[in-house]
């Protein structure tokens, strides 16, 4: 067991970690908002750890304290709720495609700023993060807690006031402003819980992977986390959550898919670096087959009545 | 036109004063004014074309006015939201209907009843009082009104998959839900049957007395304006043509000649 763990710890506090980002591009499309802005603010999240880590706590101790960790979550999560804001009003403005080009540009404005700023290492970036934990696996510690409580945080607002003003705008905005629902603010704190999300996430993962550049918030992360909720299913946030999951394992089953002996090598080639062919051919596959991808509420439905009627 | 009358015994709800509104160089409402009386069924006819679509939605605030004022309940609302104008008792049905097609029959009135929850995220989502309280109200308020519309056994059915009439019947139960004092009703009986239009025609009139209601209605359908309406106002080319009670409106020239054209 204590080898199953040396060697598949790391991917499955990925797999956690995945499944949080999923969540966090969920969010702001509960209000039908096609944000892409995810992988910036969980760039951002990553600099505010790594930052704070090595620069301003500066622990003596062989491991990082986790308080401390928990510390830079909540600052990550409060700079990113603001900067969601911020960016949120005038960004939500814009509909369907247009807003996605927005947060695309977002992103990579944040990421060039990263890239020439001083204080997050320029392109190098910012390594040797303290590590909390002796083993990968024991992040989890902190992915699986932050994770239920997300998942909680969600099963719950799908059914209350909020989340049914997200559907509502979703299904017909105009329509939703006509029933004293006001649209802009929906959609921005919609946009908001997204960006509070991936910063949170994004300060674990600078600890995770002990560093830090300007290649963790690119436009290539966010159609990577766009897979994971497309074909996860992006009507239940059970959707996300599975697609998090299995997609960020699909490389390294690919990955031992192309170390099998025997295999043509321009094969084992794709297999190993054509993740975002892959991942791209899913959304063109996914868009016609499963609109509301794999994980729909109406199959979560059909089990549970199911269940419910062997009892 | 016999305006002063009514005014003298009623109290206005909406008054619209030298309301215009241009799309480019077409006038769609060209400086209308008319007064609308608590309790009072108000019907807005005309041929097509006319501006009574848009009229609606220079009440509802989806639509700005190129001048002229709106007052409602004596206070200006041109300014404002359409969120805004809805919380401050303002409902309305749309022509092409709008539900939310993939929310359940009772989710879509649920919806609607956003303004009387105080709930925010946190109290909401932990379950916090007086969350789990007004969330067991609202949907007990909601069943009340599918029964009222005939819908109760349709409570779970997502509501693009209603037909035509029970989608109709519903957007009319939504917009109750806001609870409002002024309910503006767009082609209520579009594609309606000649019973079905005179059950609605009762119903329209047992909601107006039963909530408290000011309802003004878009119909083209003329014996049920006529025989459900307090007085009438006849939009012909964004201009109003004519106001009063059915009776006089029925033979005032001008409209005979706008929907008949002139020989």
């Amino acid at each position: 067991m204590v080898g199953f763990f040396d060697t598949y710890g790391f991917l499955i506090v990925s797999m956690v970690i995945g499944a949080m980002l999923g969540l966090s591009l969920y969010l702001p499309l509960m209000a039908g908002q096609l944000s892409l802005a995810s992988p910036g603010f969980y760039a951002l999240g990553g600099y505010i750890a790594a930052i704070l880590s090595t620069q301003v706590f500066s622990a003596t101790q062989e491991l990082f304290p986790v308080p401390f960790l928990l510390l830079e979550m909540l600052v990550a999560g409060v700079v990113c709720g603001i900067l969601g804001v911020i960016v949120g009003i005038p960004a939500l403005r814009l509909r369907g495609i247009y807003l996605a080009i927005a947060t695309i540009a977002f992103v990579e404005i944040l990421r060039v700023v990263s890239l020439n700023l001083e204080i997050t290492g320029g392109a190098v970036g910012i390594f040797g993060i303290p590590q909390p934990f002796q083993t990968a696996i024991e992040y989890l510690w902190i992915a699986i807690p932050l994770l239920l409580v997300s998942m909680f945080f969600l099963y719950r607002l799908e059914k209350i006031r909020v989340g049914r003003a997200f559907a509502a705008i979703r299904e017909d905005e105009l329509a939703a402003d006509a029933m004293a629902i006001n649209p802009t603010y929906y959609k921005v704190l919609a946009f908001t819980l997204g960006a509070i999300l991936a910063g949170m996430v994004g300060a674990i993962s600078a600890h995770f992977l002990n560093t830090w550049n300007a290649r963790q918030g690119t436009f290539d992360a966010s159609i990577i986390y766009l897979t994971f909720v497309l074909i996860g299913g992006s009507r239940s946030f059970i959707g996300p959550v599975l697609g998090g999951m299995i997609f960020t394992a699909l490389p390294e089953v690919l990955r031992a898919i192309a170390d099998t002996a025997g295999l043509p090598t321009v094969l084992a080639q794709f297999f190993r670096d054509g993740r975002l062919i892959i991942f791209g051919l899913l959304i063109v596959i996914g868009t016609i087959f499963f609109p509301q991808g794999l994980v729909t509420p109406e199959l979560l439905k059909e089990r549970g009545i199911r269940s419910w009627m062997k009892r | 036109m016999d305006e002063e009358v009514d005014l003298k015994n009623n109290d206005p709800i909406l008054e619209a004063q030298q309301l215009t509104r241009r799309f480019g160089g077409l006038v769609a409402v060209n400086n209308v004014s008319f007064t609308v009386n608590k309790n009072e069924i108000f019907g807005l006819i005309g041929p097509n074309g006319a501006g009574k679509t848009t009229l609606f939605n220079l009440i509802t605030g989806l639509v700005q006015p190129s001048g002229g004022k709106l007052l409602y309940c004596s206070k200006e609302i041109i300014k404002l939201r359409p969120h805004q104008i809805a919380s401050q008792g303002i409902a309305r049905t749309f022509q092409n209907i709008r539900l939310f097609g993939e929310l359940t029959a009772i989710e879509n009135i649920i919806v609607a009843r956003h303004i009387h929850i105080n709930s925010n995220v946190f109290t909401g989502v932990l379950g916090l009082p007086p969350a789990p309280k007004e969330e067991q109200n609202n949907k007990q308020k909601a069943l009340e009104l599918l029964n009222l519309v005939g819908l109760s056994n349709r409570a779970t059915e997502k509501a693009h998959n209603l037909p035509y009439g029970d989608q109709r019947r519903l957007e009319i139960a939504r917009a109750l839900a806001l609870e409002p004092q002024l309910l503006l009703l767009d082609e209520p009986a579009a594609g309606m049957n000649p019973n079905e239009k005179q059950n609605l025609s009762k119903f329209i009139r047992q909601i107006t007395t039963d909530f408290d209601l000011t309802t003004i209605l878009i119909e083209h359908h003329v014996p049920l304006v006529m025989g459900l309406c307090d007085r009438i106002a006849v939009l012909d080319f964004g201009q109003l043509i004519a106001l009063g009670q059915p009776e006089k409106v029925r033979s005032d020239p001008a409209v005979i000649a706008a929907y008949l054209g002139v020989g």
